[in-house]
């Protein structure tokens, strides 16, 4: 299933051990000498995240776990074929921040099941607490993840308040997604020269991907950073169709003839990688339809704290879903997707915006022939998932 | 100075809107849209006394 495309297997094949021990400062500079970047979705700076926490036996470590866009497969993949690499970083954070409160917050029952076991049957985790929560999409962002850690609604607060000045119980908090510290655990084993051994320059090493609609291989698949898109999408180049990059707050492109899957790159391209979904349409579906079925859960998914976010984005679902039975003027919801960004406490209303705003330049064909006939003719054949998340399928 | 809303303490009351119009529009549901939150010198008595009649407290002055 997966010959087509060259995937490699460091992450979700790692031997399990404890990997060597290293001291704040050269956890820091290991992370800044392959640019590792978080794998949640802001692909922020781990150096930098690292070297702004302070250490001691109050300070908490949080896995964020909580994967809860169902596009998106490869944090569960990650925690139930490799627990204890993800242990393994956890801890090696933990230890050079001189604490032992590790907590990993968990939304899937498998990965909940694998990572409880893991912690059993090791002799160094018996302080790691692993929470499982059923929460939805907002959740998982990180404030969000603290507060439902904490027995408090799974919200995002209003105040902007970084994790590493005040984070789980208030205390200095470093957080972030399951794959980054399992790659932290993979850098401290084999070096930074090891570790960069393959990607690209500008992201070393590898990256989960989870492929999603008519692609090379749907599922979870590690690949080396730099590998061009179209690797993984092939016939783009004379069948060129919208493609999905970032998951539902990312942005639709078609060109992706000089797109490489490699974060800051895609960032410059005004693509971010966010969580790593990649999804490509089939021709037999109505792409507008697609569209219109995230835009719902999208809407669906505002935690309805914020106004704008709770009544702009079920407007922009319907107005979206009159594009597709035919109204003729996109205008309402041009002006409505343009009022989202920066109007909420989290960026959910941003994120769908950039996901629907995209679709639309990106998908001009499909929105003029609904404009025209009030359908293309194709039924929906549902490629992007709004619901719990079927079976993993993965790439060992 | 600038102005900065907290969208989960925000109930669109809208005297943000009618004490500092320079500001701050609102959109179709009653919620302050503000396309520049830059306080110039001039406006500031303004937007003070615009944060001091916001009935939810989700309107804040803050430097910068």
């Amino acid at each position: 299933m997966l010959e087509t495309h060259p995937t490699v297997s460091r992450l979700l094949t790692a031997p399990a051990g404890t990997p060597r021990h290293r001291n704040q400062d050269e956890l820091v500079g290991l992370a800044q000498q392959v640019r590792l970047l978080g794998r949640g979705g802001a692909g922020f700076p781990v150096a930098t995240k690292l070297a702004a926490m302070p250490r001691g036996r109050a300070v908490q470590v949080l896995v964020n776990g909580s994967e809860s866009e169902p596009a998106s497969q490869k944090d569960r993949t990650l925690m139930r074929q490799a627990p204890h690499l993800v242990l393994d970083g956890a801890l090696l954070v933990a230890r050079a921040l001189d604490t032992r409160h590790v907590t990993v917050l968990v939304h899937d029952p498998g990965a909940t099941d694998a990572l409880t076991r893991a912690v059993r049957e090791r002799s160094d985790a018996s302080r790691v607490r692993v929470v499982a929560h059923a929460g939805g999409f907002v959740s998982g962002e990180v404030r969000a993840a603290i507060r439902l850690v904490d027995g408090a609604p799974a919200v995002p607060p209003g105040r902007r308040v970084l994790p590493h000045e005040s984070g789980v119980g208030g205390a200095p908090t470093f957080a972030s997604n399951v794959e980054t510290f399992a790659q932290l655990a993979l850098l401290s084993s084999l070096g930074a020269d090891g570790y960069a051994a393959i990607g690209s320059a500008a992201e070393p090493g590898t990256t989960l991907l989870t492929l999603v609609g008519d692609v090379s291989g749907p599922g979870v698949v590690e690949v080396p950073t730099g590998l061009p898109l179209a690797a993984l999408l092939p016939g783009q180049d004379t069948d060129p169709r919208p493609v999905l990059i970032g998951g539902y707050h990312g942005s639709w492109v078609s060109d992706i003839r000089d797109l490489r899957v490699e974060r800051p790159g895609l960032r410059e391209a005004g693509l971010p990688l966010n969580a790593g979904v990649v999804a490509r349409l089939s021709n037999d579906t109505c792409a507008l339809a697609e569209v219109v079925a995230v835009s719902t859960w999208l809407a669906g998914q505002s935690a309805g704290q914020c106004g704008p976010c709770f009544f702009g984005l079920p407007a922009v679902a319907r107005d979206a879903y009159a594009l597709l039975h035919g109204r003729p003027s996109t205008a309402d919801l041009d002006r409505r997707v343009a009022q989202l960004p920066g109007r909420g406490a989290c960026a959910h209303p941003d994120g769908a915006a950039m996901f629907i705003r995209t679709a639309l330049t990106t998908m001009t064909a499909e929105v003029e022939e609904h404009r025209r006939h009030g359908t293309c003719g194709r039924p929906w054949l549902q490629e992007l998932p709004t619901g719990p998340a079927p079976a993993v399928r993965s790439a060992s | 100075m600038r102005i900065e809303v907290d969208w989960t303490r925000c109930d669109g009351h809208g005297l943000c809107a009618r004490l500092l119009p320079e500001k701050v529009g609102l959109d179709e549901w009653g919620f302050p849209v503000i396309d520049t939150p830059e306080i110039g010198d001039d406006l500031v008595p303004h937007a003070r006394r615009a944060v001091g009649a916001c009935p939810a407290l989700a309107l804040r002055l803050v430097p910068g």
